[in-house]
């Protein structure tokens, strides 16, 4: 396949945006990647490695801050023509009718009236909505609103056909049927469309559909790795070809998501990850139950029914409170996990403020409040800003705030906006940065 | 092969013959296009400062014909400003950091603040001819109506879901059709309803727009507000009473006849797909109008035109852009458009400058005693104001509460609030007056209950939408655990409603300001009352052509209630929205 004619090609691509609170986030950096004629790449990572935003990048949405982006050798000069895209939020105009909807893109293309007719005719027949020419978005199911969405996108008979988690807000089973739909359109040529580039969230939709699956990591996104799918089209779920695929492609996640921990100075400042008290214990208590108290973090997310990246999250959580330890991509019940789990409420809460306190981030804080007795929010917020400029700081102050209230350590007043010392860190070795 | 149930010639709906509405149409189009003929001969007639009133019932209707149609053009000529200033804050960063302040003090600004500007100059263009009086009234009309559409356009924009322009993008609409067929229509709802509050508030000075005195002038136009003022003048009841109704009588008829069938149709637009849990509103005239044939048949012709002109549509189209891709090719490089955004930007301060420069020189004659005598007025016309806050919220929360509470006495109560609240609350002014004096109390106290008037709706309506939108669940869970009556108002209805609350008093704070202006100033049976404040002061240097002074007042007035807004009202709603919020 590589020797297709190259099609997209980004170029050691940045991409900064401004949040709301001046905070400058680098969604992308130095993010190089090319799509070739009549191949399937599936971009996938943990949320906010900037996948979404390079796909707009190659839809021509959106300039890159640096480097370019490339089609057929030409930068990209306003909006591709040559694509056509399909979002999550299905980005139908409710005023529209079905017909409208996917008759959006073709004046703009110079299809006169009654070529027009035929080509809505023909991409409504493609996804199976004829009878619905005339109905209203909302008179219709998700699943049907994103067969619109493609029939859209299908109607301008574009050369590469952009997916933003196309299957994301479907129901599990829709999601499968047109899933199947997808590969069968993309190997049909009478549809036009011979390149895809999709989004994804789901590892087994990316075995599922790619040729190619670039994996991203975050902060600021970047590409980590990229793994050739030689598996025949169409494929088989449960084959297993397809499955050992996926537990490939879930280790590089794996590794991806939970770097081992490094051997560096201990005073070294993580975030910690942005996930709630209840999950952590509920992980915990999960683990009780599995055999030798261990599984792995895909596995664990498909039992308790979250996503992967979450549960990653969580897992982080667990593991810097050392109530979990993760030995290759397998996540083990430490004894300190076990013990917690024994206790009551009370116990439970006086070993998480002792761990709390031993957590960089919350040591360093508690140490600023020891000094000053009060620290106000915007001060405790500009501090995060400075040590960790590329996650919101408002979300990670949320989340330590929440775990200090659960360990009954940190006092927070809304109103006012300051924080305080509930208790003194029982057991807790003196951490004074500098 | 299917069968064919009706003979072809009788089943397709195009073809079916006119009906009774088709012909309610032509008449009511016939009716329109001859308003505005007269309207227009209006328009034309020779100058006269003061047109003779007819204060005869038969002339009444014509009155009242010539003022809605300079409403309703003032409201058309309000949806174009609007458009084009909420497009430009919300496509320009550099343009929002300037037109957004701009607003809020253009907001904040009475309409007679406008008056001697208007009048002089439009007078001064057309001096033989009505026109320029009757563009300063139009325009007058705007000024109380464009600022909260422009307003609702820049947030409707700046809320539009980011997946759906890129889709328009994709499509690779032109800005045009982007602007028809996603925005404008993605911001009808809201629109559409400002539209009403623009309305009502345009007809609130309607009697100072129309019948006026500047210095040793006295202009007058034909309409019903002036009716009303020569009516008050004349001391003549029976002509108070027949204005009073004529006004009611088309503010229905303008309720029903345009605003219901827009808000019906308008739902067609919303973006969101929750029903909303409300019945869904329905407009008789706008059923009537569905089953009319005329509609659809035009819609046909015009589509046909469409066709026809559509090959003229080429070479136009070749011809326009050269006018337009010069400064686009032009501003294509960054030196250029540096040097454009420099030259705008210069173009600004001094513009900003040399307006301050103007008030400065206007404001100069004003002495040491007229800025004491300005300082005590605004004080004494700020507590009014507040004054008048309290008693509105003092009787329109627990009604508030009381009709929110209960969806059939909301559904039934709200259309008629809504047309009480259009009625311009100063052609009420002298009949309260009266009746105060007759009980002993004066313009001093009495000009607070009339900012009452002018500002208490604001309060009643956003406390009943805020109590509507509460939670069933959280009712059943106060109903669950029986809260007592007190309770339930403590734990349930006050911190529920208290963000409306705050957002009404902004609004009703605002209406009592500019109400000040006419209530702390009446003149009615040939005699004059007024009392001690920034109102009557602003009303009384107009009437005696006293312009440092009326500057002074207006830019006090402005000062005092951007501050006020700013400083008070802006961090009240704050803290209200994040201390008691409902959306977590």
């Amino acid at each position: 396949m590589t020797g297709n004619a190259l099609l997209l090609d980004a170029q050691h691509v940045t991409q900064r945006f401004r949040l709301p609170n001046g905070q400058l986030l680098e969604a992308l950096r130095d993010v190089s990647l090319t799509v070739r004629e009549h191949e399937v790449v599936a971009l996938v990572g943990p949320s906010g490695c900037g996948k979404s935003t390079l796909l707009r990048l190659f839809a021509g949405l959106a300039r890159p801050a640096e480097g370019a982006v490339l089609y057929r050798g030409h930068p990209l000069e306003g909006v591709l023509g040559a694509a056509a895209m399909v979002f999550q939020s299905f980005a139908l105009l409710p005023w529209f009718t079905v017909a409208q909807n996917v008759a959006m893109g073709l004046d703009a293309r110079g299809v006169h009236s009654g070529a027009q007719r035929d080509a809505v005719a023909r991409a409504i027949n493609l996804v199976g909505l004829e009878g619905f020419e005339q109905a209203y978005p909302k008179e219709l199911s998700g699943g049907m609103k994103q067969r619109v969405g493609f029939a859209r996108a299908l109607a301008v008979a574009p050369e590469i056909l952009l997916m933003d988690e196309p299957f994301g807000s479907l129901d599990p089973l829709t999601a499968e049927t047109l899933r199947s739909q997808v590969v069968d359109l993309w190997r049909d040529p009478a549809t036009g469309v011979n390149t895809l580039v999709v989004v994804s969230h789901s590892v087994e939709e990316a075995v599922f559909l790619a040729g190619r699956i670039v994996v991203f990591g975050s902060n600021p996104g970047h590409v980590r790795e990229e793994l050739v799918n030689p598996l025949p089209y169409p494929r088989q779920e449960r084959s297993p070809e397809f499955e050992a695929m996926v537990d490939r492609l879930h280790g590089i996640l794996t590794a991806t998501l939970l770097p081992e921990p490094v051997a560096a100075a201990p005073q070294r400042l993580v975030p910690f990850p942005r996930v709630h008290v209840s999950e952590v214990v509920g992980l915990l208590d999960h683990l009780l139950t599995r055999p030798g108290g261990k599984g792995a973090v895909f596995e664990l997310a498909e039992d308790l029914g979250v996503d992967y990246d979450r549960m990653s999250a969580v897992v982080r959580g667990a593991e810097q409170l050392g109530w979990v330890t993760t030995p290759g991509e397998i996540v083990v019940l430490t004894p300190a996990g076990r013990e917690l789990m024994a206790m009551d409420d009370a116990a439970r809460k006086d070993a998480t403020r002792a761990r709390l306190s031993r957590q960089p981030l919350f040591a360093r804080l508690i140490a600023m409040l020891k000094e000053e007795g009060t620290v106000d929010d915007e001060e405790a917020l500009a501090d995060l800003t400075i040590y960790f400029p590329f996650i919101p700081a408002d979300s990670l102050f949320q989340t330590i705030i929440e775990w200090g209230r659960y360990a009954e350590l940190l006092e927070h007043k809304p109103d006012v906006g300051r924080l305080a010392l509930l208790a003194s860190p029982e057991g807790a070795p003196e951490l004074r940065p500098e | 092969m299917k069968p064919l149930r009706f003979p072809l010639a009788l089943a397709p709906p195009l073809v079916r013959r006119l009906g009774l509405a088709d012909i309610v149409i032509l008449c009511l189009v016939g009716g329109v296009i001859a308003t505005v003929v007269t309207f227009a001969r209006e328009f034309e007639a020779p100058f006269h400062e003061a047109v003779r009133i007819d204060l005869r019932p038969a002339a009444l209707p014509r009155y009242t014909l010539y003022s809605l149609t300079r409403g309703v053009l003032a409201l058309l000529i309000s949806y174009v400003f609007a458009l084009s200033y909420g497009w430009a804050a919300a496509k320009s960063r550099a343009a929002e950091r300037l037109l957004l302040p701009l607003l809020d003090i253009l907001q904040s600004i009475p309409v007679l603040g406008f008056l001697p500007g208007l009048v002089l100059g439009l007078v001064a263009l057309f001096p033989t001819r009505n026109v320029g009086l009757e563009l300063a009234a139009i325009l007058m009309i705007f000024t109380a109506q464009a600022w909260n559409l422009a307003f609702s356009f820049y947030n409707s924009l700046k809320s539009l879901p980011e997946p759906l322009s890129d889709a328009c993008k994709v499509a690779g609409w032109p800005p045009r059709r982007t602007l028809w067929q996603l925005e404008v229509p993605a911001a009808a709802q809201g629109l559409v309803w400002n539209g009403m509050l623009s309305m009502a508030g345009g007809w609130f000075f309607l009697m100072v727009n129309e019948a006026f005195r500047l210095g040793d002038h006295d202009y007058r136009l034909p309409g019903i507000g002036s009716y009303m003022s020569v009516a008050l003048d004349q001391g003549n009841v029976p002509a108070m009473a027949l204005a009073v109704v004529a006004m009611t009588v088309m503010i229905v008829a303008v309720d029903q006849l345009v605003w219901r069938p827009l808000v019906v149709w308008v739902e067609k637009f919303r973006l969101d797909e929750t029903a909303g849990g409300a019945p869904a509103a329905s407009s008789w005239v706008l059923d009537f109008l569905r089953r009319a044939r005329l509609p659809r048949r035009l819609a046909v012709w015009l589509r046909t035109a469409r066709r026809v002109t559509r090959s003229f549509e080429g070479p136009l189209r070749a011809a326009g852009p050269v006018i337009l891709r010069g400064p686009r090719v032009a501003l294509a490089s960054p030196i250029t458009r540096t040097a454009a955004a420099v030259l705008v930007g210069a173009a600004i301060v001094a513009a900003a400058a040399g307006g301050l420069w103007q008030l400065v020189r206007l404001l100069a004659p004003l002495g040491w005693r007229e800025w004491r005598d300005l300082a005590v007025s605004g004080a004494l016309t700020f507590a009014r104001v507040m004054g008048a806050v309290t008693l509105s919220t003092a009787w329109a929360l627990p009604a508030g509460v009381a009709i929110g509470r209960s969806p059939r006495l909301a559904q039934t109560l709200q259309p008629v609030i809504q047309v009480v609240a259009s009625f311009p609350a100063p052609m009420l002014f002298p009949i309260v007056v009266f009746l105060f004096e007759r009980a002993g109390v004066g313009l001093g106290w009495g000009a607070v209950a009339l900012m009452v008037l002018a500002g208490q709706w604001y309060v009643l309506f956003n406390v009943i939408s805020a109590v509507a939108a509460i939670p069933e669940q959280l009712k059943d869970a106060a109903t669950m655990f029986r809260l007592a009556p007190l309770a339930r108002w403590r734990a349930l209805y006050l911190p529920a409603a208290f963000p409306a609350l705050v957002t009404g008093w902004v609004t009703a704070a605002g209406g009592a300001w500019n109400g000040s202006i006419v209530a702390e100033y009446i003149e009615a049976g040939g005699h004059l009352r007024m009392t001690r404040g920034l109102g009557s002061l602003i009303s009384d240097a107009t009437a005696h052509a006293n312009f440092p002074l009326l500057a002074g007042g207006i830019a006090l007035m402005s000062l005092i209630v951007v501050g006020w807004n700013r400083v008070v009202w802006r961090s009240l709603m704050t803290w209200a929205q994040t201390r008691f919020g409902l959306g977590t």
